[in-house]
């Protein structure tokens, strides 16, 4: 069933990609906008200053004070955040119709004239706040850290991708106002942007509000770099061991992929679904059901576009397991997978759960606004919503074998190990 | 600070349309041939249907000595039936692109499941299955089993669940169920065999007193004749017995601290009883109560210690509804360093709202809650969840419709009432954090008996 969400898109004069999807179902308008920056772009000396950034984002600009864009929204019944990620940083509200001029108003004062507003004191309070974010995502859970190990275990030190986006204590200490007027000269502006506006407008409504209100902004951030070429899976085996104090071992196999948005990274991924991702996969049969060594498998992708993406296989090991064992189990499916490839069912059961995930993350209108802003964003691709599920369906089981060929080999793995400690060794 | 005037090209500060009426969406009403009530919400365009099977169940209808049988029964549902194996049932439901949950609560059993459209009929003859003919195999029992365990395990090292698994502890008597983890502990999941679970099954699973909802895209479907030829063929008898409103300890008003060392975060849990939905006066302040103290960053609680003092990340407040009563509950984690001042800074703020709240304040928590419901129920798994919550509670969703009327019309007043109505400063107080650095402090601010327990 091919999809039709109606999508219209157009650039203004100073660069904003502006798309507009209408959808009158809901008397809400979702307003979303994609910063073409997130951890990637951060320097040495300063990770996490993307995330820190988008914090100050909420503590007021030219005409709003701090606080405002929360109080103001909510009051109107506007349910709004921001989130920051390697490839980018979003910013989105839905609001009822009548209120969605003013979502973007508010919107074009901070994209605009945030630095009119930054202040030390803002800037020392949400330093102290995403310290506490961190410590509550990260420092203060078991396994928090291991996603992290991960990233440092998979790319070379100095990639976009080896640090976190969340970023050091030392560094999120360092960071200065002179650091968030660069920041913002250097990244934000309309040319660096994408807008999207979903729900009860019509596509002229939407593009003659964003040029009432962004219209005007100059096109002040620098071009981007290129991204990254692509990286070669890795040739040896890596493994991190980090005993402390959880409550079973848990055992992270992780793997360069291809970039996002490439048949051979959707390839990838449903290679990772037949051998992780299901409740029916090779890894969940093998290690849950029949041998009952691991209380659980799960197996993701994630899709970046700096050269790289990440796939790994989370194992949780059952009491009295041995890991060495569970990972030894893996290696196995991996060679076997490289060579059978997926089965029938397998295919069937990747693209039939794809289907469901993806016609769900359409159903509201929040995720459908972000899908278009990212796929335009970073790869210039308004219609991606619509055509998605028609491109995987068409990836063979063929390409899945070589993908997993090519990208999963034992030998390409890095394995962060989350080991129960003795007593006197836990941290 | 706010300024008014404005750089050449800004536009001016656009006016706000008020938004149109709305109500939530209406259900086709149908009872199939065994009983079970079908509410149907067509909503175009929402491609996966999601369908929603509730049972009122009480916990209290576990055998004390197996407490966890009935989470455990609704993990198994899917693990195996008359027809199927575990591994066939499972791929039965993937190669459809079929999610299929169970879980219970304190109110009951509920089986979820969504799917795209298109395979709905297929679905609703493997949830049928998964209902009416669970085999419950042994190994799998000894599976769930283990694998609970382990969860106890994980939620013992998770601050936000150990936290919480000491306030029901604490806040209720000791010999009412809930006072203890809903899927049970490791002694009686330890305790539990195969036959517990089959007999637990045979007494409380059964189509009487069960409501089904369907939401999505029911155009072109024959919803009626699909579930009346799957959950409508159904015939089985259970014999379940309406619970009790759970009893509050008769010194639930303390603050224990759970201890673990080295903790660079420590885990606020403060709550005292609630209403439930039927409460006296109404149910409409309390959402609105739960927004106005911790329900966004600007929010009462967090505009202190996260806007101003930069302690949290973030704290939030919700009224809970339970089948009867409730509670009222505030929550998060503040850096290590700040845990004594914190606890103080939030029992004040709490206590603080039986002084009052501002026009401001009550105006903009009244149109928060009022103005998202659109947003907020606008796809088919939001409206079927809503549904089936209140279902349970046996309430249907023009109880949420009139709800939100009635919030509309709140005033200060009102709310003021409703909030001195539950909260007198009988707080149960959980930390979970380091107490060999902060009992002390904890002790000093005279808010209550102080008690350390291991983590």
């Amino acid at each position: 069933m091919p999809l039709d969400y109606p999508i219209h898109q157009r650039t203004l004069a100073n660069g904003l990609r502006v798309v507009v999807s209408p959808d009158p179902s809901v008397p809400t308008v979702t307003v979303n906008l994609w910063v073409n920056v997130g951890s990637r772009h951060e320097t040495p000396g300063r990770t996490g200053f993307a995330h820190l950034f988008e914090h100050l984002m909420f503590q007021g600009s030219r005409n709003i004070a701090s606080g405002e864009h929360f109080t103001r929204l909510m009051a109107e019944g506007g349910r709004l955040n921001a989130t920051t990620w390697f490839d980018r940083t979003n910013y989105f509200e839905t609001v009822p119709k009548g209120a969605y001029e003013l979502a973007l108003w508010m919107e074009a004062d901070r994209h605009g004239h945030l630095l009119d507003a930054v202040t030390q004191e803002n800037l020392d309070n949400q330093r102290d706040v995403v310290k506490e974010e961190k410590r509550q995502r990260y420092d203060n859970v078991p396994y928090g850290k291991a996603l992290i190990e991960v990233y440092a275990a998979v790319f070379p030190p100095e990639h976009p991708y080896h640090h976190p986006t969340i970023g050091s204590m030392e560094d999120l200490d360092a960071a200065s106002l002179e650091d968030v007027h660069a920041f913002f000269r250097r990244y934000y502006g309309p040319n660096n942007t994408v807008l999207t506006l979903v729900g009860d407008l019509t596509a002229e409504e939407g593009f003659a509000a964003a040029e009432r209100y962004f219209g005007h902004l100059p096109a002040t951030a620098e071009t981007p770099r290129d991204t990254l070429p692509q990286l070669a899976p890795l040739t040896a085996p890596v493994t991190v061991d980090r005993p402390g104090a959880v409550p079973n071992d848990r055992v992270h196999i992780a793997f360069r992929l291809p970039v996002d948005n490439t048949d051979e990274f959707f390839a990838s991924a449903l290679a990772i679904d037949a051998l992780g991702g299901l409740s029916t996969s090779r890894l969940v049969q093998r290690l849950v059901r029949r041998e009952q060594v691991a209380n659980a498998v799960q197996a993701h992708a994630m899709g970046f576009v700096d050269g790289v993406s990440l796939g790994f296989f989370v194992l949780d090991v059952a009491d009295g397991q041995d890991p060495a064992t569970l990972e030894a189990a893996v290696v196995e499916e991996l060679e076997r997978f490289a060579v059978e490839g997926p089965t029938a069912v397998e295919m069937e059961s990747a693209l039939a759960q794809s289907e469901r995930s993806w016609l769900s993350a359409l159903a509201g209108h929040e995720e459908r606004a972000d899908l278009i802003s990212q796929h335009v964003l970073l790869h210039d691709d308004e219609q991606f919503v619509n055509t998605f599920l028609d491109r995987i369906g068409q990836v063979t089981p063929d390409q899945v074998r070589e993908a997993a060929a090519a990208w999963l080999r034992p030998e390409s793995r890095a394995v962060v190990r989350h080991l129960v400690a003795a007593e006197e060794d836990a941290a | 600070m706010s300024t008014v005037t404005e750089a050449q090209g800004d536009a001016a500060r656009p006016e706000v349309a008020p938004p149109g009426p709305w109500s939530f969406p209406v259900p086709a009403r149908h009872t199939l041939s065994n009983g079970i009530e079908l509410l149907a919400y067509d909503i175009p365009g929402q491609y996966v249907v999601s369908v929603r099977t509730v049972l009122p169940l009480p916990l209290s209808a576990e055998p004390r000595h197996i407490e966890g049988v009935a989470t455990a029964m609704a993990r198994l549902l899917d693990e195996g039936t008359a027809e199927h194996s575990p591994e066939e049932f499972a791929e039965l439901l993937e190669r459809k692109g079929i999610a299929l949950g169970a879980s219970v609560n304190e109110a009951g059993l509920g089986v979820d499941l969504d799917v795209p459209k298109r395979h709905l009929p297929e679905a609703l003859g493997l949830l049928r299955l998964a209902l009416a003919e669970p085999v419950f195999p042994q190994a799998e029992v000894e599976r769930i089993r283990r694998t609970r365990l382990a969860e106890i395990e994980q939620e013992r090292a998770l601050a936000p669940q150990r936290a919480a698994r000491e306030f029901v502890a604490t806040f209720y008597d000791a010999d009412d169920r809930a006072s203890r983890p809903s899927a049970g502990t490791a002694e009686t999941v330890g305790a539990l065999t195969r036959q517990d679970v089959v007999a637990f099954h045979a007494r409380h699973v059964g189509p009487q007193g069960m409501t089904v909802v369907v939401a999505g895209d029911l155009s072109g479907l024959d919803v009626v004749d699909d579930f009346e030829q799957t959950l409508g063929s159904w015939e089985a008898t259970r014999q379940t017995t309406p619970g009790a409103a759970a009893v509050r300890s008769p010194d639930a008003a303390r603050i224990v601290l759970v201890d673990r060392p080295g903790s660079v975060q420590s885990e606020l849990f403060v709550g005292c009883a609630g209403p439930d939905r039927r409460a006296e006066g109404g149910w409409a302040p309390y959402p609105v109560l739960g927004f106005v103290i911790g329900g966004s960053p600007n929010a009462r609680v967090d505009a202190v210690l996260r806007e101003e003092k930069g302690y949290t990340y973030g704290i939030r407040s919700v009224f809970r509804p339970r089948s009867s009563g409730g509670l009222f509950l505030t929550s998060g984690s503040v850096r290590a360093n700040s845990t004594v001042e914190s606890v103080g800074l939030l029992l004040d703020i709490l206590d603080g709202v039986r002084e009052g709240l501002t026009d401001d304040e009550v105006r903009a928590g009244v149109d928060f809650v009022s103005k998202t419901a659109p947003g907020r129920f606008a796809t088919a798994d939001a409206v079927a969840d809503e549904a089936a919550t209140l279902a349970l509670e046996g309430l249907t969703t023009e109880f949420t419709t009139s709800n939100l009327e009635r919030i509309r019309a709140l005033t200060a007043d009102d709310l003021v009432t409703a909030y001195r109505r539950w909260v007198q400063g009988e707080w149960t107080v959980v930390v979970v954090g380091d107490a060999s650095a902060h009992a002390e402090g904890i002790r000093s601010l005279g808010r209550g008996e102080v008690a350390v327990v291991p983590n």
